[in-house]
């Protein structure tokens, strides 16, 4: 009987879900996108960067790490509101999302490219390879491998992040969940349904990131 | 004459070296009347006051407050641009311009009211007990009479305890964690009445009609009102104007048909004749 209402109310609400999970589907590829662009070249930055660009963004870095998620999403709201920047809140939670994003991406690229051996840059060197060369066809394809699984780990956090911008009023899956509640008072049901939906969307990431990891693996 | 003219004269520097800004300075009125319509910060997690209908369309009292303003603004209730907001969001939204006006449950403070502009109040708030429809306690009369032998559902909170001890000093207090458990504790039996906002008893009570009643009682008095950024008298001005006359005047029907709808309760028109502010 229980189960038989939740059913119905489930397909009642199924439009307003569906836009819940969309919102958040769009907010974490958009923020992991636009964060992995951006951490790559804080990457490149932290290791191959003359000394003031490696101390500027190794301020970056360790500021934004060391910031709460939600106080980066607050801020992009409200404080770049009163220096003239006025962002909706779907723009400003993008926005801060993919900037926390990009510092942990950076951080990633750094370790990876680190851990190549000094060799071989030398050697990319001596055949008369360019940098963007280098990096393309000698230490990008090292350094990929080593970036995916914790990659992967970044991504799921964003989805889970992107939670928080519900706080902001944007109508993400968990504000949907909260106002389904609302209406039906049935808050253990939809709370579970809205994790098991969270973990689908991870899961899909973390697939994803197996794919790319089988496909640029060497055969051995 | 002489005079007269140098202090003319005076007068015109002076307001040429005031900000362009600060002599033209518009109130926030002639900018939503010349944008069209009227932004509105409110929720839509908490029933009766600002929730989500089956299709997904925004209402509530809350809601129909500021449907009753974007009326007087534009003889048109629907000309209303919604910013979805947290509770924690009330307050900062308002500051920095992001809503022209905030009708959320929101609680008049002393402390809030330093930060922003309150209107007048659009409906008082105060705690109230629910009982089965069948239960063995007729009223509130009864559960005190009872003391000890009953038990009260609450939502969890610090003040819990002591808010319902200063209606039934002996009850026994058991907190939950969501509003759906302490409807369920009262179904159950492991609860004999429920303790939580009138609003919310009344919206419950309206969507299962007979299964429950008011004990009768209510107590922790808190005021709602509508809040608008602070230095702007015109603008603050006529929100107020159009929440009184939906309480009092031409609007009376709109105010009194939402508070059918969201509370179940029929209001008494107001008196014709000496008006009823003054009583």
């Amino acid at each position: 009987m229980e189960l038989v209402t939740f059913f119905e109310t489930l397909w009642l609400a199924r439009i307003p879900i569906l836009k819940g999970i969309g919102v958040t589907v769009s907010i974490s590829v958009l923020a992991i996108l636009v964060g992995t662009i951006l951490g790559i070249g804080v990457g490149l930055a932290l290791t191959y960067g003359n000394r003031p660009l490696r101390w500027l963004v190794r301020g970056y870095t360790d500021f934004i790490r060391g910031t709460p998620v939600l106080v980066l999403v607050l801020a992009s709201y409200y404080v770049l509101g009163t220096i003239g920047i006025d962002l909706g809140p779907f723009q400003a939670g993008v926005l801060a999302l993919a900037v926390f994003c990009s510092s942990h991406v950076g951080e990633i690229v750094r370790g990876a490219l680190q851990s190549i051996p000094r060799g071989q840059t030398e050697a990319a060197k001596a055949i008369g390879l360019t940098f963007p060369q280098t990096f393309a066809y000698v230490l990008g394809p090292q350094a990929l491998r080593q970036v995916l699984p914790a990659w992967v780990n970044t991504a799921a956090e964003m989805v889970k992040a992107s939670t928080l911008l519900s706080i902001i009023g944007v109508a993400e899956l968990l504000l949907r969940t909260q106002e389904l509640i609302s209406r039906t008072f049935m808050s253990l049901e939809f709370y579970f349904f809205a994790g098991f939906l969270y973990f689908v969307v991870n899961y899909g990431i973390e697939r994803f990131g197996r794919y790319v990891e089988r496909k640029t693996s060497i055969p051995s | 004459m002489k005079i007269a003219l140098s202090a003319a004269v005076a007068a015109l520097a002076l307001m040429a070296a005031m900000p362009a800004g600060a002599q033209e300075k518009q109130s926030r009125l002639d900018e939503v009347l010349a944008r069209g319509h009227l932004v509105m910060g409110t929720g839509s997690t908490n029933a009766p006051w600002h929730f989500k209908s089956a299709d997904d369309k925004l209402q509530g009292f809350d809601v129909d407050m500021g449907r009753i303003v974007a009326k007087a603004l534009f003889g048109d209730p629907d000309k209303i641009e919604y910013v979805n907001q947290s509770s924690d969001a009330r307050i900062p939204n308002i500051t920095t311009d992001k809503v022209d006006l905030t009708c959320q449950f929101m609680t008049v403070t002393g402390e809030r009211a330093q930060q922003i502009a309150f209107t007048i109040p659009y409906y008082r708030e105060g705690v109230g007990l629910m009982l089965k429809g069948d239960s063995k306690y007729a009223d509130y009369a009864a559960l005190k009479g009872a003391g000890s032998g009953v038990t009260i559902s609450v939502l969890q909170n610090v003040y819990a305890e002591a808010m319902v001890h200063a209606a039934l000093p002996e009850a026994k207090v058991d907190q939950y964690e969501s509003v759906d458990l302490i409807y369920q504790a009262l179904e159950s039996g492991r609860a004999d009445a429920v303790a939580t906002d009138q609003s919310s008893l009344a919206w419950y009570m309206k969507q299962n009609p007979d299964r429950y009643k008011d004990a009768g009682y209510g107590w922790n008095p808190q005021t709602y009102a509508c809040g608008v950024k602070r230095g702007d008298q015109d603008w603050l001005n006529f929100v107020n104007t159009a929440l009184h006359e939906a309480m009092t005047g031409v609007e009376f029907d709109f105010y009194a048909n939402s508070y059918k709808t969201w509370f179940g309760k029929e209001l008494a028109p107001p008196q014709i004749g000496f008006p009823v502010e003054y009583k």
